[in-house]
């Protein structure tokens, strides 16, 4: 089952960068001094990104159940966030690029949680 | 409240946490310790890894069935006997038994008895392993973070329940002051001095909020009967244990028959709990074997649910049926239990228990940045007396030596437990005393040390004794024993928690090297801006190197 946290851990990293980047201090990391993230990518960031914690969630639950999976979401959580944090500072253009990681984890959970096969 | 909520929190925060800090480092440290006692203690033994290295291929069934075939040689006149099967994280057959307690006996003398009455069986063969060594092991460490030491559990377990009440205030007051908790959620600006203080201090707190306020929590539950004695006292009056036999799902307390019968066959007994539970328990008490009354309780293995309370089937030990199975248990005991698990993490595999790990070291980084930004702070108030070659008031002295000797100081001292169980000689008497005492001799002249020259030198020096002591672990275990890295790494997997205990401390090595390297790496842009103060700076305890820039 671990590639099943393996896949929540991605997804809620993928989540994290994404919310990161609704915050106009990442975004002008990234963009330029100044730089603000329109509304209409504002609202697209922060939809991916709850998208992707929600569905870090169901891979953790998928992976140990619903006594212990949120336990593990929620280690998985601080985890991805101390990987988005670090990254946004050290590394700005990869922690974006890193929001696609969350697309095989998606496929990964499919292909992988309980209901789905 | 004058100042509005968020000023009057900040001073609740800062106060609540500074008083306690340093003991809450300590009660981290061994805390995040104890979620690898098992493995810390089976490192500690090394007279027992030759008999896990062997491939372990008996099922639990026939392991049971060898360890009651030993125990019958070694105490068939037992009151009860306790077996630990292997499983995941330990490889051997663990066995201890109670004898009938004679006329006289206080309880100490009963309690030394049985610290004697437990043996190490191989579950190849089911035959006693090689004695191993006088160490208590992790569970040392374990102890030492709600129990203290040199003082009875009672005294530590009362001074760290204040210290946990202190760190749930900390921890609700932290929340309530930090006004852009969800703007800095992923800010952490380094080389700016206090500001690069406080975002490490956010970022390892907030981003595990969770288990910081978790694991506060349920370590003040874990000990309520105690801490909030006065409901039990209403309802039960001085009969405290009345209460607990009642609550706690004990086995019926059986009175032996006197009358001999001989045990039947374990195996089956194991077979029908596996067919059940899924899974073979791996922990079994058997109460007056050998007696017609004997009975057998088996226990599911955690990992399924939270609750440190596992099911149990009984078993009649002499006709070998099914007595009861699970009990149903009350929803608040069930509550309880799974507040008590979620502290103790017994349901825990590998990955999981990694992440309790990581988040303990959080937790011990959120105390040390919080502890070293109250130096900083304060620090500043003496920036231009310093600078004009005088010293700092007292109270940042002192707080700068508690720092280092608690956050470089303890370090030291964990490596040293691990070193003095390797060099102390194995036939000195109180070995597991001495081990113990290593660990306060060493953390001791690390805060006297520190007491005296409270300077970035002593920062450097703790740091790296600490980096070395602890890097050089798995080179002590190649030399003192046969199951260093090489071995361990390409062995059995009994062998696995000697090569993970191995690259952790070396892991952790590291980390104090770094930290160590950092803070003696020169500081470029404060160097060049200030030149003048860098040279005349008479106390240069300072961590950051430009506090007024920050201001």
């Amino acid at each position: 089952m671990s590639a099943l946290i393996l896949a929540g851990a991605a997804l809620a990293y993928s989540g994290f960068a994404a919310k990161s980047l609704t915050m106009d201090r990442h975004y002008a990391d990234i963009h330029g001094r100044g730089a603000e993230p329109s509304a209409r990518l504002r609202r697209q960031l922060r939809s991916i990104g709850w998208l992707a914690l929600a569905l870090s969630f169901a891979a953790c639950i998928a992976a140990s159940g619903w006594h212990i999976g949120p336990v593990v979401w929620c280690g998985v959580l601080s985890i991805a966030a101390w990987c988005a944090t670090l990254l946004l500072q050290y590394a700005p253009r990869k922690a974006v690029q890193g929001v696609w990681i969350g697309i095989p984890a998606v496929a990964a959970l499919l292909f992988l949680a309980p209901p789905f096969n | 409240m004058k100042d509005g909520l968020r000023q009057s929190m900040a001073w609740v925060h800062t106060w609540a946490g500074l008083l306690v800090c340093w003991l809450l480092l300590l009660v981290f440290m061994g805390g995040s310790a104890a979620y690898y006692k098992h493995e810390i203690t089976f490192w500690m033994k090394p007279e027992l890894h030759k008999a896990a290295d062997a491939p372990s291929t008996v099922t639990p069934a026939a392991a049971a069935t060898l360890a009651v075939r030993e125990l019958q040689q070694l105490a068939p006149k037992a009151n009860a006997w306790f077996l630990d099967l292997p499983h995941e994280r330990n490889p051997l057959i663990y066995a201890s038994w109670t004898n009938p307690p004679k006329k006289g006996m206080t309880r100490e003398e009963r309690r030394a008895a049985f610290r004697t009455q437990n043996v190490t069986l191989d579950p190849m063969t089911g035959e006693k392993t090689a004695a191993p060594r006088d160490t208590r092991g992790g569970e040392f460490l374990y102890r030492l973070h709600f129990d203290l030491y040199y003082m009875s559990a009672i005294w530590g377990r009362w001074i760290v329940g204040v210290a946990a009440m202190f760190m749930l205030v900390a921890i609700v007051s932290g929340v309530i002051t930090h006004k852009r908790i969800f703007k800095d959620f992923f800010t952490f600006r380094p080389r700016k001095g206090q500001r690069s203080w406080l975002d490490a201090h956010n970022v390892t707190a907030v981003l595990a909020l969770p288990f910081h306020l978790m694991i506060t929590y349920t370590g003040l539950v874990t000990l309520m009967f105690m801490y909030m004695p006065s409901p039990t006292k209403a309802l039960y009056g001085a009969e405290q244990n009345t209460m607990f036999a009642e609550v706690f799902p004990n086995a019926e307390r059986v009175k032996p028959a006197k009358q001999f019968a001989p045990l039947a066959d374990i195996a089956p007994m194991l077979l029908q709990a596996e067919r059940a539970w899924g899974q073979a328990p791996t922990r079994i008490v058997l109460t007056h074997p050998n007696d017609a009354s004997a009975r057998i309780v088996l226990h599911r293995p955690a990992g399924q649910q939270l609750s440190n309370i596992e099911p149990t089937m009984t078993f009649d030990g002499a006709s070998g049926a099914l007595l009861s199975g699970p009990k149903p248990m009350s929803a608040t005991l069930d509550a309880r239990g799974a507040i008590y698990g979620l502290h103790v993490a017994h349901f825990a595999d590998a990955l999981l228990r990694a992440l309790f790990f990581v988040c303990g070291l959080a937790g011990t980084a959120m105390v040390a940045t919080g502890a070293l930004l109250w130096g900083v702070k304060e620090r500043q108030k003496y920036a231009k007396v310093v600078a004009k070659g005088g010293r700092v008031g007292f109270g940042v002295r002192l707080v700068d030596a508690l720092n280092i000797g608690a956050i470089a100081g303890l370090p030291i001292a964990f490596a040293a437990y691990f070193w003095a169980n390797r060099l102390l000689p194995v036939e000195m008497a109180s070995r597991s005393n001495a081990e113990a005492n290593c660990f306060f001799i060493a953390w001791g002249i690390a805060a006297v040390l520190a007491q005296i020259r409270p300077t970035r030198g002593m920062w450097r020096i703790q740091l790296t004794a600490g980096a070395v002591l602890f890097a050089g672990l798995p080179l002590l275990n190649a030399l003192t024993t046969a199951t260093h890295l090489g071995v361990t790494l390409f062995g059995g997997p009994g062998l696995r928690p000697v090569a993970a205990f191995d690259i952790v401390v070396l892991l952790l090595g590291a980390l104090l090297g770094w930290a160590a390297w950092w803070l003696g790496k020169p500081k470029k842009a404060a160097a060049a801006r200030q030149p003048a103060r860098a040279s005349t700076a008479r106390d240069d305890a300072v961590i950051d190197p430009k506090p007024m820039e920050a201001a």
